[in-house]
């Protein structure tokens, strides 16, 4: 995106992958991670300055099930996931603003997941009343986000082949939950 | 007569799908987006099951499951946990607090149905 400020030195990269989630409110962290047909919503609070991404195709983990309603219980298991991360970190519902990536069309004559995954990201925050400030989505290229938490400020670019940096992640990692729908009785 | 169940979640997309599910199954539902939204509709109903996200503004899950189990016509309501959340912590809380049940989101629609006819037959 034009006009964003390249990273400085001593930002703190943190690589998301494949059905993660980070948050922080570390502004000295810069979240990244690379998209295909998957897609990434970028969530901040501008009042708290907590910020989060995470990444995710749909899918019903483990089961294989494809049916609409199956997809759409996971996609709103993994925005819920990012979304009470950032609760927990001080950041409140009403003041998030979103940015979503990715959902590229990787494959001629596939299930075009990609459109499946955007039309998912965008329906949910209309739902959820969470504004839709900036996105890049379709297409067919993979691509390489990055992403300011403390900031609301994201670079999009198509991806390239090079090696990316890795470090500890200071910011909180939702734990996994238990198998789908386990349920207990007390 | 199909019984009702009251869902308390705070985000409509979850909600929606909880009806849809709920509906599909033969329930009536009567929904809230918090704890306290919940509490001002329990005043003028009487659900056969309530089922609750922890995580809400105002008051959350376990705030709600406290003050329902003080209201004496309530006492012995089924209630459900469904959340994200599984720590060991949160669930004895949710025990202590008087809930029925804890269930991992996402819901799976049979495992779902299994639980609630448990509570309610």
């Amino acid at each position: 995106m034009s006009g964003l400020p390249r990273p400085a030195d001593g930002l703190s990269r943190i690589t998301i992958m494949q059905g993660e989630t980070r948050v922080s409110d570390d502004p000295g962290v810069i979240l990244t991670t690379v998209l295909g047909s998957c897609i990434s919503a970028c969530l901040f609070d501008p009042v708290t300055k907590v910020g989060g991404l995470n990444h995710f195709l749909l899918a019903e983990p483990g089961a294989g099930e494809t049916d609409a309603r199956s997809l759409q219980r996971y996609g709103v298991y993994a925005m819920e996931v990012l979304i009470n991360a950032m609760m927990a970190m001080g950041a409140s519902r009403s003041n998030l603003k979103a940015r979503i990536y990715g959902g590229a069309s990787l494959r001629d004559g596939f299930r075009d997941i990609g459109a499946t995954n955007a039309l998912f990201a965008r329906r949910f925050l209309r739902d959820e009343r969470i504004t839709l400030v900036g996105e890049d989505v379709g297409g067919h290229g993979a691509r390489r986000v990055e992403f300011r938490p403390t900031l609301g400020l994201a670079r999009c670019r198509i991806a390239v082949d090079r090696p990316v940096e890795r470090l500890r992640a200071p910011a909180i990692v939702p734990r996994p939950a238990a198998p789908v729908g386990d349920v207990e009785f007390f | 007569m199909s019984s009702t169940i009251m869902t308390v979640d705070d985000s409509p997309s979850m909600r929606m799908l909880l009806r849809a599910a709920l509906t599909d199954l033969g329930y009536k539902v009567l929904d809230a987006e918090d704890g306290v939204q919940a509490l001002e509709r329990l005043e003028g109903a009487e659900p056969d099951l309530l089922i609750t996200d922890i995580n809400m503004p105002r008051l959350d899950g376990f705030g709600l499951i406290e003050k329902v189990r003080e209201q004496d016509r309530h006492r012995n309501l089924p209630i459900l946990v469904l959340t994200t959340e599984s720590s060991d912590e949160k669930k004895q809380r949710a025990r202590s607090a008087g809930a029925t049940g804890w269930i991992v989101k996402p819901f799976h629609p049979e495992k779902l149905a299994a639980a609630i006819r448990r509570v309610l037959h």
